[in-house]
């Protein structure tokens, strides 16, 4: 494998050979090997890979975005949600059971919804590992993987928080969430001013991914979350 | 290039990636429990480490990723392994260098290929072999 480095780090600095122009990488060649492997001892079926990949191709952040909007709307969904969330996902058409019966193997059929209030503002982190609700904002971006935010936010929140622009005024306490394996957890914003004629698609517009994380509050015009993009070398094919 | 320079850099890498450590390390006779507890403390229970601000990105994924997470969650739906093992043993109880050092996934699909081995589902010659001919086979695109 290429020696690959981020820019400016130190990594890059380190001797190596000439450089090699590889068409696959050590992690490509893994990957097929022990997919292949797995498949020619019966471990799973490549149907059991296509079905499982078709789930993960249809998850998405949309879903809690239509959760959040239609608990701003219906409070006897919010208190539905607040109560069971798991259950009230059902009301969107989310099931956490999908899709092999028992949920994803790595996420537990455990949702609890985290209410922000005037005084109070959520933000969910996992310390040990990415632990993220899949089944409603599908896969984690990569920065709330990475080892910084991890380490950082449950000790110095309101400093990350303003370093994703979102300042957190002195009076309103700030609650980390941190997941642990068996529970998923996810942000209900609080509805923003000047939203009350809207209706329930307009509201989901505004209610981003990094909304419902907690690093970001929903308001009129923000629809989406902007970050620096890391463009892979070999894109997953449509 | 000779084969000696290429061992040397090769060791010159090895050596860079160690982590960094601020006490003699030689197999002590003897380590007081603070510093027990430190060794024994998992390279991936990060959370109120000190660290720098950095840039938060997003990443387009690999294909190769998607295949991973698919791999791994797949051996899970039919029980080869079960998320405990998965997350507390083998991705995360690596070692410093391997936790911090490679990419997301590919702790991941290593974790997964050293679990098939160990559980005898596949012989380490097996992989090898298997590695070889997925490298033959892609080079002769
Ligand atoms: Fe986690």
């Amino acid at each position: 494998m290429s020696h690959s480095h981020k820019p400016g780090e130190s990594g890059a600095d380190l001797p190596h050979a000439a450089p090699t122009v590889e068409e696959i990488t050590d992690f490509e060649v893994l990957e097929i090997a022990v997919r292949e492997l797995a498949i020619e001892h019966g471990l799973f079926t490549a149907e059991d890979h296509r079905r499982f990949t078709e789930w993960t191709e249809s998850i998405g952040p949309a879903a809690g975005s239509r959760l959040v909007a239609k608990a701003w709307t219906d409070p006897a969904f919010k208190a539905r949600v607040l109560d069971d969330a798991v259950k009230a996902c059902k009301e969107i058409g989310i099931d956490w059971a999908e899709p092999t019966g028992f949920g994803t193997p790595s996420d537990y059929m455990n949702l609890r919804v985290l209410e922000d209030t005037p005084t109070l503002h959520h933000v969910i982190v996992c310390t040990l590992c990415s632990c993220y609700p899949r089944p409603l904002l599908g896969m984690s971006p990569e920065w709330y993987r990475t080892t910084n935010y991890r380490r950082r936010l449950v000790r110095w929140p309101r400093q990350v928080l303003a370093e994703f622009g979102l300042i957190i005024p002195p009076e309103v306490e700030v609650r980390v969430e941190d997941s642990n394996q068996k529970c998923r957890f996810m942000v209900m914003p609080m509805r923003p001013e000047g939203t009350d004629s809207w209706t329930e698609e307009q509201l989901a517009e505004i209610v981003t991914r990094d909304c419902m994380i907690g690093v970001a509050l929903p308001r009129p015009g923000r629809t989406a979350d902007v970050h620096p993009v890391h463009k892979a070398r070999h894109p997953v094919q449509e | 290039m000779s084969a000696r320079r290429d061992l040397l850099e090769q060791q010159a890498l090895i050596g860079s990636i160690q982590p960094a450590v601020h006490v003699p390390q030689n197999w002590n006779y003897e380590v007081e429990a603070p510093l027990f507890k430190a060794y024994a403390h998992p390279p991936h229970d990060v959370g109120g480490q000190f660290d720098a601000p950095i840039l938060y990105e997003e990443k387009e994924e690999e294909q190769w990723e998607a295949n991973v997470y698919v791999t791994c969650e797949v051996l899970g739906w039919r029980g080869v392994w079960n998320s405990e093992e998965r997350r507390r043993r083998a991705d995360n109880d690596l070692g410093y260098a391997l936790y911090l050092g490679i990419p997301y996934y590919g702790r991941w699909i290593m974790a997964a290929a050293r679990m098939l081995v160990d559980k005898n589902h596949i012989a380490l010659t097996e992989l090898i072999e298997k590695i070889a001919e997925v490298k033959a086979r892609n080079a002769k695109k």
